[in-house]
């Protein structure tokens, strides 16, 4: 029994059943003999490289759960509290957070002094969101317990989310539905916001999608005009300008009929405003269209707390930013990694494969192969500021500026592709990322076992259909692998984009209805830089920082799905290729 | 240059004659780096016989199979002398088309190695990568080499399941399949049966005994039953050298030569 079990692996059947069998009898004896050293028998090692692992995971899972728990309850609706301070002022808020502080003692008066002495010299306070940014030149106010003279939650206050200056925390005063002042009634102001809303997207339609569209087009008309300039000289243009003059009168009298159409909108929209009131007894007027929702915060109802919480999920991951991106969604920064990771996966696969296929299968192995090899696996320990500054300097700035000389000589000084850019971007994520394909790549082809490639090369295969036929199928999940993990590290990469094209706020996205369709040229958005943006550079970081957490939320969930998509796709692959066609 | 081997570049060539030698190796010396792993060897193997290689461990039996193909090309810092000649070409010539000898000399190793595709994928590759793309001959290839290989009517029902859901003794017969699926002149065995147990053993030796003839086959084998059983000629080999080639009866019951006989009787090895 003992001889089998030493021998031969327990791998299946007979050997595998004599070798649990045989386990069981032996064990006791060898514990026995290796009772005096615990050493010797693995132990605390074993205990070590557990320990390592769990406190990888638990740190791991903290964090995810911190993300979670901070991303998941951001949207949901909290009630506002009216809080009346000892000196006299009265503020409303929803509570943010609270921390314990150790207050300046010298300010105090003498009563609450004793008091913080007690707890020495320790006090908590609650971070309000007080909003109305318009009328305190803040968002957020520290308060602290002692300073609390009476807290209520009164029904009859409301938030506001508006389309500009943030959050509107008071009463509703009254009302201008149509010119006519008058009292509020919930279920007016209810239909009214819809239609102002109606009439928001509509300006904003016009706005944006029609004016837009003439702009570019008038954009077009005088570079063509330039270009013929520029090709045939002044006097032999002159016909084509002038075409192009009238073509641009034209959609210049198209734009002002727009823009009558937009005003005559916005003259209906101003004729319905209301009237808002803050604690203090300061009102505002906005227009209803300025309100993108509203609510009472302290007597709504579950079911419509469920309501307004998936609602702002909703406009969270289908709409643009608002108010610095603190608010709003982030649609533009979602499209632009995902077209970005894709485009970098579409650069970086071809390129790291064929690299890797010809150092394992062609390159003559030798010192020169080991350099390579070496020099490719260091580049992966550059850091990714480096590439982000070869990526403007190579890419952006060279590569870019010849392409505008040579292409686009009408458009300049104003850069095309002379600028950081989504094609960039993505450029030089593959090439931050090339390393890892290369890698992967070269262990996966060196996994595959020889007899496979004899095989074929004694069926009379060439080399090259060898590695087509046999090699790459047998080695394109680990290809795969790698591919996944390039992806990873490229959608969760920052620093170098900001140097080669990101910005925190696209004007438009890569891809429109305007010909070419796909802009390569244009900057974008990225869910990475835009929890930097929000959480660190925003005006007023606190008022970012939930949307950090559920920035971070989407990113990861992103990430997750883009792996998962490419793990099934490999998985496919496997099978397919398992059944081999040609 | 008159050693320039033409060989025609499909699978289907025509055989020049059934008599005489199918190779002939002579004075072929093989170094790697500067060991010498083989050492003046001169043998002819005969058309349509088969042709056992034995000899102890590392004598170089293997080394001079996969000579015959140039599989040993794949090996770096390899060096040769000496002689292979089919059909009086030398193989190892000036200008000397690997590929299409390789399609001449079919191949099966010690261990199996289907590729992970379906069986007929498996059978027709052969066929495939020389540009072969009719259906028809693609459907008959599959049955006359699965027929030849007997493994016909075990696979006729599953042609299009993978080849790695075979037995490993239905996976060597596919191998043996694959190698005269182009209808090679010469079929190499490097111990095809090692890896099997000796049921499978017993059926790919009854498949070596129908496939003589049509095929001259070279075996490499560890056993010397299955030398005794399955072989005309054999050719005992030991440290690199040529001891002792003859008939397959003279070898195992009259060696000429001491060390032969101690071998063969298993006194050593």
């Amino acid at each position: 029994m003992t001889i089998i079990n030493d021998q031969r692996p327990p791998a299946s059947g007979a050997a595998g059943l004599a070798g649990v069998a045989a386990r069981d009898t032996v064990a006791p004896r060898s514990r026995r003999r290796y009772s005096a050293d615990l050493s010797a028998l693995g132990e605390p090692a074993l205990w070590g490289f557990g320990g390592a692992l769990a406190l990888g995971i638990i740190m791991i899972a903290v964090f995810l759960m911190a993300v979670l728990y901070n991303g998941a309850t951001t949207f949901w609706p909290k009630p506002i509290e009216r809080v009346e301070l000892t000196d006299g002022t009265v503020i409303a808020g929803v509570e943010r957070r609270g921390t314990i502080y150790r207050p300046d003692m010298a300010t105090l008066p003498e009563e609450v002094r004793a008091q913080v002495a007690a707890d020495d010299g320790f006090a908590y306070r609650t971070l309000y969101q007080t909003a109305n940014f318009d009328l305190y030149g803040d968002d957020f106010r520290w308060v602290a317990d002692f300073e609390v003279a009476d807290a209520a939650n009164p029904a009859d206050f409301y938030y506001f989310e508006r389309q500009t200056w943030g959050v509107f925390v008071g009463r509703i005063a009254g009302m201008t539905i149509d010119g006519q002042e008058m009292a509020y009634d919930p279920a007016v102001l209810q239909r009214e916001q819809r239609a102002a809303r109606e009439r928001f997207r509509e300006i904003r339609n016009i706005e944006r999608r029609e004016i837009g569209g003439i702009n570019h087009l008038i954009e077009r008309e005088r570079l063509n005009q330039r270009r013929a300039v520029l090709r045939q000289g002044e006097e032999a243009a002159a016909p084509v300008v002038a075409a192009s003059q009238e073509r641009i009168a034209e959609l210049q009298a198209e734009f002002q009929e727009l823009q009558a159409r937009a005003n005559e909108v916005r003259a209906v929209d101003r004729r319905y405003t209301v009237t808002l009131e803050e604690v203090g007894g300061r009102q505002i007027t906005p227009e209803i269209s300025q309100i993108v929702r509203y609510y009472p915060a302290n007597t709504i109802g579950l079911l419509d707390k469920v309501g307004i919480y998936f609602a702002r999920w909703w406009e969270f991951v289908s709409a643009e930013p608002r108010e610095a991106n603190t608010q709003g969604g982030v649609l533009p920064a979602i499209f632009g990694t995902v077209a970005m990771t894709l485009l970098m996966v579409v650069f970086v696969a071809p390129f790291g494969v064929i690299t890797a296929l010809y150092l394992r299968e062609y390159a003559r192995q030798g010192r020169v192969t080991s350099i390579v090899r070496i020099s490719v696996n260091n580049l992966a320990g550059v850091p990714s500021i480096v590439y982000g500054v070869f990526g403007l300097g190579f890419f952006a700035y060279a590569m870019g500026g010849t392409i505008d000389q040579l292409f686009y000589p009408e458009a300049l000084p104003n850069p095309t592709f002379g600028k950081g850019g989504i094609l960039w971007a993505s450029l030089t994520l593959a090439l931050l990322t090339v390393p890892v394909v290369i890698v992967a790549t070269e262990e996966a082809l060196s996994a595959v076992p020889r007899s496979m490639r004899e095989g074929s090369l004694a069926c009379g295969a060439s080399k090259w259909q060898t590695i087509r036929y046999v090699v790459l199928p047998k080695a394109l999940p680990g290809i795969m692998t790698g591919m996944i993990l390039a992806m990873a590290r490229g959608a969760g990469e920052v620093a170098p984009l900001m140097l080669v094209g990101v910005v925190k706020l696209a004007p438009a996205l890569p891809i429109d209805g305007f010909y070419p369709f796909i802009h390569l040229d244009r900057s974008f958005m990225h869910l990475g830089f835009h929890i930097f943006d929000v959480g660190f550079q925003s005006r007023n970081s606190e008022a970012g920082k939930p949307m950090v957490f559920v920035t971070t939320l989407l990113l990861l969930a992103l990430i997750v799905a883009m792996n998962a998509t490419a793990i099934i796709i490999r998985n496919r692959l496997k099978r397919k290729y398992a059944t081999g066609q040609f | 240059m008159s050693d320039i081997l033409e060989f025609e570049p499909t699978a289907y060539h025509v055989r020049k004659s059934n008599e005489g030698p199918a190779l002939d190796i002579r004075n072929f010396n093989l170094w790697y780096g500067e060991k010498q792993a083989l050492f003046d060897n001169t043998l002819e193997i005969q058309k349509g016989q088969v042709t056992a290689l034995i000899g102890p461990s590392g004598c170089g039996k293997s080394t001079l199979l996969r000579c015959l193909n140039r599989m040993n090309d794949l090996v770096d810092g390899l060096r040769i002398e000496g002689q292979i000649t089919v059909d009086g070409f030398d193989i190892y010539g000036k200008g000397v088309d690997v590929i299409a000898l390789r399609k001449r000399m079919g191949m099966v190793f010690q261990k199996p190695n289907p590729f992970a595709m379906t069986i007929y994928d498996n059978i027709t590759y052969p066929l495939r990568v020389d540009g072969v793309t009719k259906k028809a001959i693609l459907d008959e290839t599959v049955e006359r080499a699965l027929r030849q290989a007997a493994l016909w009517d075990e696979a006729k029902d599953r042609l299009n399941d993978s080849a790695l859901g075979l037995s490993g003794g239905q996976q060597q017969r596919l191998c043996i399949a694959r190698a005269v699926a182009s209808d090679p002149e010469v079929l190499l065995m490097d111990e095809p049966c090692s890896a099997l147990d000796p049921i499978a053993t017993a059926r790919i030796e009854e498949l070596i005994d129908e496939l003589k003839g049509t095929y001259s086959i070279v075996m490499v084998t560890h056993s010397m039953a299955q030398a005794a059983r399955v072989s005309d000629n054999t050719a005992f080999m030991y440290l690199g050298r040529l001891i002792e080639y003859g008939d397959t009866d003279t070898i195992f019951t009259n060696p000429k030569k001491s060390r032969t006989n101690d071998y063969v009787t298993g006194r050593f090895g």
